[in-house]
């Protein structure tokens, strides 16, 4: 049993668990149950940034993604109707159109994709912090300002939206 | 990759590492809840002029042993109209991050479960992932007071999530590391960081009390209002487990205040000898800390609960501003001055002994300015006597 | 140091992002599509971290764009759920097939 052998176990099992959750999310008229999955997705694309080195992405997928997107997406469960659609998830006009178009490009990337056999390379010993910290605060300082700005304008925006008129 | 001991493969010593972890973490959980959770009573009762727990076992020790029994032993009730996962999975997602968070956890040289590079991200992050599992609670009981309280606390754990942050940034920028163990290392001697960025230490003990759910923030189970909030339809070992895993973040909050402003392990005696050394280290390590959940229980005896509207006020008008400045402070002050901390810790103390004054002083005036309007009123509350 | 080649990482990335692409097309739920937007939106920060692994490059151009879409996602899922808010009190349905108050 070599080290190797343990990483591509994770791996299969990482990979059972975002495509199952995922097509769960499509596949279950539950909404409480898909928001589940969802969360368990983002949980298991995390282990993947994990074992490909990058443990920052990792933590701050976890902190953004599991900590508040999910909250955030369970308020919307929570405040709209449950039921979704009486009949059937699958006969509906727009079923044949999304497998014509998902189906082939979906296939043809995914083959395509397994042509890259190169193993992927960690990156700096130890850690990607440093590396990420410097390209974000020293390259690509302007950005990560203008990215807070757009946090600004979307949080005043939605505020805005759902704060009700104070004569309603 | 280290080969393991005895011979071991490495893979399979890394397998058998997770499984040793895990389950000292999970004993280690146990035990603090037990542990705390007779402390809390006898604590209690001897702030309250009682006697507390004593009639199983010597002063009382085994009653917590024994509560914790019958909690095993109970009925596993679900009520018909829970929702069915949700209801069983709010539990787990509650408690598995709160033992994940203890591998980071330094307690000596040495004695840490994996010392992450970016140690203070991942506990923050773990942090983060209770909100979900209060809020699938509140949800799953199909109980409005449960679905108030759930939604209370999600706003809570957001909002004191800023200042909590902002506060661990603050250190982050004083020390140059995430790493729980170079955080520690940078505290040799008397030069800890409560003595360096006080404010920073303050703000974050009022977060860490409002992140783990205690009194005077323990508004998502408020009893007065909300029965017991989230916690309303759970019974037996799910509730155990919520119970246990607010003890276990108690000390994991507790912890990371000790290693990141008091120094961790550090104290008299500790690199006098390579293994009684890390032995101290853990000593002093869980004294501090047990420190501060006396202090936390103290905290619960003495205050009275907030308000809701109270409680975010707090927070996003007066905790994140006065974080944030400390925050730029520290930046501007670490760039203008390299070489040296005193201009930080100077800033931070003006910071904090302003804060520690003007809060009574406004709220006095605040006082004063209601009792004026009570007056005009004509209300008997206006002289400031109870209503009888 | 790993064992499995860079393509699988692609692969699963992109199954990931055409599962999310199905969904909002299937989906009518608002919030469900709200839900696989993120799942693509995921696909691709998987895509982008694999790739910043591929070259060996020490700074970690791709793993800043992960983080710029984090910043979208937060932004998009809060503004995305108030305009379902909004519209939810305006007429009492999340479905997407009955919001046509705006066709001709």
């Amino acid at each position: 049993m070599s080290y190797g052998f343990v990483e591509s176990v994770v791996f299969a099992l990482l990979t059972i668990g975002i495509i199952g959750a995922a097509a769960g999310i499509v596949l279950l008229n539950r909404i409480t149950g898909a928001a589940l999955l969802m969360a368990f997705t983002f949980l298991c694309m995390a282990g993947m940034f994990v074992l490909l080195g990058a443990e920052t992405i990792a933590a701050f997928q976890v902190l953004i993604y599991v900590g508040a997107i999910t909250v955030l997406i369970l308020y919307g469960v929570m405040f709209t109707p449950q039921r979704d659609r009486a009949y059937g998830l699958f006969f509906q006009k727009q079923t044949p159109l999304a497998a014509l178009f998902v189906a082939p490009i979906a296939i043809f990337v995914a083959l395509y994709a397994t042509t890259f056999r190169d193993a992927p390379t960690a990156g700096a010993k130890g850690s990607d912090l440093v590396p990420l910290a410097t390209s974000v605060f020293r390259d690509y300082a302007f950005p990560f300002e203008v990215a807070s700005v757009l946090l600004l304008a979307a949080m005043i925006g939605a505020i805005v939206l759902v704060k009700r008129d104070e004569d309603e | 990759m280290a080969p393991g001991p005895f011979g071991l493969d490495p893979a399979l010593w890394a397998i058998l590492r997770l499984l040793i972890a895990i389950l000292l973490a999970v004993g280690l959980v146990f035990n603090g809840a037990l542990a705390q959770i007779y402390l809390e009573r006898k604590i209690q009762a001897i702030i309250q002029d009682r006697v507390g727990p004593i009639h199983t076992g010597p002063w009382g020790l085994l009653q917590t042993l024994a509560d914790a029994i019958k909690l095993l032993g109970k009925e596993d009730i679900r009520a018909k109209l829970t929702d069915h996962w949700f209801f069983l999975a709010a539990p787990a997602i509650v408690f598995s991050p709160m033992v994940a968070s203890y591998v980071v956890i330094p307690f000596a040289p040495g004695v840490v479960g994996a010392d992450l590079n970016i140690g203070l991200l991942y506990l923050t992050t773990l942090g983060s992932m209770t909100v979900l599992g209060i809020v699938i609670a509140g949800w799953a009981s199909n109980n409005k007071y449960s679905l108030i309280g759930g939604l209370r606390s999600a706003g809570q754990l957001i909002s004191y999530e800023v200042p909590q942050i902002l506060s661990l940034v603050t250190v982050v920028l004083v020390v140059g590391s995430l790493s729980m163990t170079k955080i520690v290392d940078s505290q040799q001697g008397l030069v800890i960081n409560a003595l360096v960025i006080p404010l920073a230490f303050v703000t974050y003990f009022i977060a860490g009390l409002a992140e783990t759910n205690r009194v005077p923030f323990d508004l998502p189970e408020a009893e007065s209002e909300l029965v017991a909030g989230f916690l309303t339809e759970y019974s037996g070992m799910r509730w155990g487990l919520f119970f246990v895993a607010e003890y276990g973040e108690v000390t994991s909050v507790c912890s990371i205040i000790t290693a990141l402003w008091f120094g961790g392990w550090h104290g008299p005696l500790v690199d006098v000898h390579p293994l009684l050394g890390p032995a101290l280290g853990v000593l002093w390590f869980t004294l501090k800390t047990y420190f501060f959940v006396l202090v936390f229980m103290w905290v619960r005896a003495t205050l009275p609960r907030f308000r809701i509207d109270q409680l975010m006020s707090l927070c996003w008008k007066l905790l994140i501003p006065l974080t944030l400045t400390n925050l730029l402070l520290t930046a501007a002050l670490l760039l203008l001055f390299p070489q040296t901390i005193v201009p930080v810790a100077i800033a931070n103390w003006v910071l904090l002994i302003g804060f520690a004054a003007a809060v009574p002083y406004f709220q006095r005036r605040r006082l004063v300015g209601l009792r004026a309007r009570l007056a005009a009123q004509g209300s008997p509350l206006a002289a400031g006597q109870r209503p009888s | 140091m790993s064992a499995i080649p860079l393509g699988a990482f692609i692969a699963v990335s992109a199954v990931l992002f055409f599962i999310g692409v199905a969904g909002v097309l299937v989906r009518r739920n608002a919030v469900v599509i709200l839900m696989c937007v993120e799942l693509m939106l995921n696909a691709t920060n998987l895509a982008l971290v694999a790739f910043s692994r591929r070259a060996g490059i020490a700074d970690e151009r791709g793993s800043v764009f992960v983080v710029f879409i984090f910043v979208v996602a937060a932004a998009e899922v809060a503004v995305g759920l108030a305009i379902v808010l909004a519209s939810y009190r305006n007429r009492p349905t999340v479905d997407v097939d009955e919001l046509h108050s705006m066709k001709g």
